[in-house]
């Protein structure tokens, strides 16, 4: 994208006024995105995305300054541009490149390019009809697909010099369901680091089903009763709870402030034994994987949590330097247009012991949360709510009846305490994470948990 | 880059393509952002960027591609993937590009004294913030996140039927979050600041609002599960009304994907509400002269004191039930499709203070907070189960702090559940093409879940 003279040249202009870091990210992106309602193709672009930031540090400051005028004569004046904020003498860093061929741990086997639109197009129809056909009360059926192609490079003044490339693919089938002038929604998606081959190993069939599945259970489910309750969370996207609860508090965005409950807890018991998390950049061709960060860092399998105790943050350069740590490989960004900092990939609660059957026998009463929407958290508090997207009550150690309208409250460091058993029955999910640097694709996943007692909020209110 | 000068090229290849109408949708623009952090400037961001999108009519169907590089061998691609894509559009409804009707209504929305405020006094103004905030009480912990940002933009549309539109704004924001701390217990406070004038800026109303804010929530405690009178917060209305507005979309009720289908002159809400969507709006985060289509945008009352009075339209949706677009054809940058989305869409305010909508409230709500939006209120429904926070409400006054409680009930049955509308009308952050606001709102019953 950029010769080898060209970056040093702009490097170096980078560095003029005296910062000690500087860095070049430079991004090529091809995007599909179809989109299908009713069994119909409603919306489908296609789109190039290109541009170059460059990166400067003075210390714990940071300058940033991005373009898709990537002439290098305008990069050199962008470089200057974002170097006038700092005011120093340059120091003689002497940059010397070092191009490294970053061997991609992630195979492709058929690149989206190659594929045929109709056979994008076939996958969403696939969706669409088994979900349609899944039951008269689906009234209706919305799909989308998307890939991408993303070739990066990545230079800095340490001599850095790498290039890679990500190929990320996802579909996912929503479907609606109606009776008595109620509507209520069901979806489900796939997606990984992957190509077309995806498709080879996920029929999108089952995820139209899922969907309207999804979706007729709600349609039938009572509101959700409210109160304190034990909450048994299945696995795959249920993971969210510690994306939510903890992964975010991990975060050097927030921990190298001081403004993250978890600060200063390093070592420190912060959950149940039971507890394990790791995040795992390096998991082969999953959604959040990548072969180096967009520092350029190899990706990492960091344990966060091992056993209960705190074993790990999440850190970018920037962070490091704050908090005198390097870094592990978990700066991403959405795009050139933002600075990379410390974010999760591929986030799970490793495998336990119990089966989930027994877990379930083991709880007289309860809520029972088959799948998750999504939520959020305030770092800062550790305040986090999540929406239960499937639910179902416990009662008398086996599933009853299903609710709707389940949102799960609480804090963090109390609930990642209160994990009382742990499946065996690991799985993840795709979702998307959004946060300074943009949103960006993550995994979440765990196996079954429970959590001895959590704040559930309903419209039913209290029984 | 100069439109023109690319607009020949590409229309001659489009049309050897086959396409039979086409546009090109330019976006040009610049950008500040910083941030400071303990005295430190910890982000310093500008930006210079630009970007071309092409959609055009090929066999009746509408194509789009867009690209950030422009060069002989974009023109091709823009061509190529724009065709490739109308081939596999399989809707039925007719598509237009717009020939330009009436012109559109020209609004002040760049000011050019912004343009000319140094980086400098930009950071100064964020030390002042931190410093402030500081000051102000012992209890503040960390201005976690204390953000300062403007932009200038440019849109351009150009078309093969003569329609030539341009408009330039531009717009600058504050943001800060403070963490105060008490023993062992945290609250945050944020407070945002928006507009295009900056000598509006007051560094002391942005500390001082977003620690009073978070200095409030201390010792907050949940409350006891049950059906309260509420009154909601304006910032907090305004969300809610976000979540829900794809309702009024045209598309989503033509795809069976709206409550609100069938209700057309229908109430919908207590006629208390009325609801509006002003692209002229003065001082309007979002307003604009001309859609994504190029059509002139105008002010709409959707929703009339309760009735239903239009849904929002584009070409495409207003062809098909018979009605002229109102102007709601958008684009959330250069690179999306047209879609439908409100402009600044707002609760209409009413009457009464803050004072007078709790004065009669014997054991209700004041929130002032809710989170999970994007996860815990779901437009199609109607339904939101949602984390929040606020006050008690006793014997009309506001008493203690309360958090960990959620709230759950189904929007619309909210909108007719109104027996109150605040004076105090704030719109929250703009978001792609839009932006909400309403006055804080209080509601009969609402059910809180917490202890």
């Amino acid at each position: 994208m950029l010769n080898q003279s060209a970056i040093e040249n702009i490097l170096t202009a980078a560095l003029s006024t005296g910062g000690d870091f500087a860095e070049i990210f430079a991004e090529d992106k091809h995007v599909t995105a179809i989109d299908m309602i009713g069994g119909r193709i409603e919306r489908a672009n296609a789109g190039h995305d290109f541009g170059v930031g460059v990166r400067i540090f003075d210390g714990t400051n940071s300058v940033y300054a991005y373009t898709n005028n990537a002439t290098p004569e305008n990069l050199i004046e962008l470089a200057k541009t974002a170097a006038i904020s700092i005011s120093g003498v340059p120091k003689d860093l002497g940059i010397s490149l070092v191009k490294e061929d970053a061997k991609s741990l992630h195979k492709i086997k058929v690149y989206p390019a190659d594929a045929l639109k109709s056979d994008k197009v076939a996958l969403l129809k696939r969706g669409y009809e088994a979900a349609k056909n899944y039951d008269d009360v689906i009234s209706q059926v919305t799909g989308y697909y998307l890939d991408t192609d993303q070739k990066i490079l990545i230079a800095n003044s340490e001599g850095l010099l790498k290039e890679d490339r990500r190929i990320r693919t996802r579909c996912a089938i929503s479907a609606v369901a109606s009776l008595n002038g109620e509507m209520q929604t069901g979806s489900a998606n796939t997606g990984a680091h992957k190509g077309f081959e995806l498709y080879n190993e996920h029929d999108m069939a089952d995820y139209g089903k899922e969907a309207a599945r999804i979706a007729k259970t709600m349609i039938h489910a009572e509101h959700c009763p409210s109160g304190q309750m034990p909450v048994i969370i299945d696995n795959g996207f249920g993971g969210v709870i510690f994306h939510e609860a903890c992964g975010h508090g991990l975060e050097a965005t927030s921990v190298s402030k001081g403004t993250s409950v978890y600060t200063g807890k390093m070592g420190e018991t912060i959950a149940s034994s039971l507890v394990t998390a790791i995040d795992d950049g390096t998991a082969l061709n999953q959604w959040g994987s990548a072969t180096v960060d967009d520092e350029g860092t190899p990706t990492q399998k960091n344990v966060l949590i091992e056993n209960g105790v705190l074993k790990s943050y999440l850190v970018d350069k920037l962070g490091g330097r704050r908090m005198e740590m390097e870094a592990n490989g978990c700066s991403r960004r959405q795009s050139y247009k933002y600075e990379p900092t410390s974010r999760m990939s591929n986030t799970y609660i490793a495998a336990g012991k119990s089966r989930p059957e027994d877990i379930i026998a083991a709880t007289e009463n309860g809520l029972y949360a088959k799948s998750m929407g999504g939520g959020s958290v305030n770092p800062a508090t550790g305040d986090f709510n999540f929406a239960v997207q499937e639910g179902y009550l416990i009662k008398n150690g086996k599933i009853d009846k299903a609710v709707r309208g389940a949102t799960l409250i609480g804090t963090g460091l109390d609930v990642l305490k209160k994990i009382d058993m742990v499946g065996n029955n690991l799985k993840m999910g795709q979702g998307m994470c959004g946060s300074i640097s943009g949103s960006i694709p993550a995994n979440v996943g765990q196996p079954m948990v429970r959590v001895s007692s959590l704040t559930v909020g309903g419209r039913k209110g209290g029984e | 880059m100069k439109l023109n000068l690319w607009k020949e090229k590409i229309f001659s290849l489009g049309t050897q393509t086959g396409f039979s109408d086409m546009e090109l949708y330019w976006q040009s623009g610049r950008s500040f952002e910083a941030m400071v952090f303990e005295g430190d400037i910890t982000k310093y961001s500008v930006s210079d960027e630009e970007g071309l999108a092409f959609r055009g009519i090929y066999n009746g169907k509408m194509g789009y591609a867009y690209t950030e590089v422009l060069d002989e061998d974009a023109v091709i691609r823009l061509i190529s993937d724009a065709k490739s894509n109308a081939e596999i559009i399989e809707t039925v409804e007719e598509v237009f590009i717009y020939g330009g009707d009436n012109p559109p209504t020209e609004l002040k929305l760049y000011n050019p004294e912004l343009q000319k405020i140094e980086n400098q006094e930009k950071l100064d103004f964020l030390l002042e913030v931190e410093r402030i905030a500081n000051s102000i009480d012992d209890r503040v912990f960390k201005v976690a996140y204390n953000l300062y940002g403007d932009s200038s933009d440019v849109v351009a549309i150009a078309n093969s039927k003569g329609l030539s539109l341009e408009e330039k704004r531009n717009s600058a924001f504050a943001y800060v979050s403070v963490v105060v701390r008490d023993g062992d217990e945290q609250k945050s406070g944020a407070k945002f600041l928006y507009g295009n004038d900056f000598s509006k800026f007051d560094p002391r109303i942005v500390a001082s609002e977003a620690v009073e804010e978070a200095l409030s929530q201390l010792g907050a405690t949940s409350m006891q599960s049950g059906q309260y009178e509420v009154v909601l917060r304006n910032k907090e209305a305004a969300n809610l009304l976000q979540v829900f507005s794809s309702n009024f979309s045209a598309e989503n009720v033509q795809k069976n994907l709206s409550k609100l289908k069938g209700l057309l002159g229908e109430k919908v809400a207590s006629n208390l509400i009325t609801i509006v969507d002003d692209p002229h709006l003065e001082s309007g985060l979002v307003s604009r002269g001309f859609d994504g289509e190029g059509v002139s945008t105008m002010r709409n009352a959707v929703v009339d004191k309760g009735m239903l009075k239009t849904y929002l339209y584009n070409l495409k949706t207003a062809h098909v039930d018979g009605v002229p677009s109102t102007g709601n054809g958008t684009k959330a940058s250069f690179k999306s499709s047209v879609g439908i989305s409100p402009s600044n869409f707002y609760i209409s305010p009413g009457v009464d203070s803050r004072e007078r909508l709790i004065e009669n409230i014997q054991n209700g709500v004041f929130i002032t907070g809710l989170q999970g939006l994007h996860s815990g209120a779901n437009a199609i429904s109607g339904e939101f189960s949602l984390q929040a926070n606020g006050f008690r409400i006793e014997n009309g006054k506001i008493t203690t702090p309360v958090s960990q409680i959620t709230i759950a009930g189904n929007y619309f049955e909210m909108l007719e559940d109104i027996s109150g509308v605040g004076s105090d009308l704030e719109f929250s952050l703009p978001s792609g093409s839009s932006a909400f606001g309403a006055p804080s709102l209080k509601v009969n019953s609402i059910m809180v879940s917490g202890e």
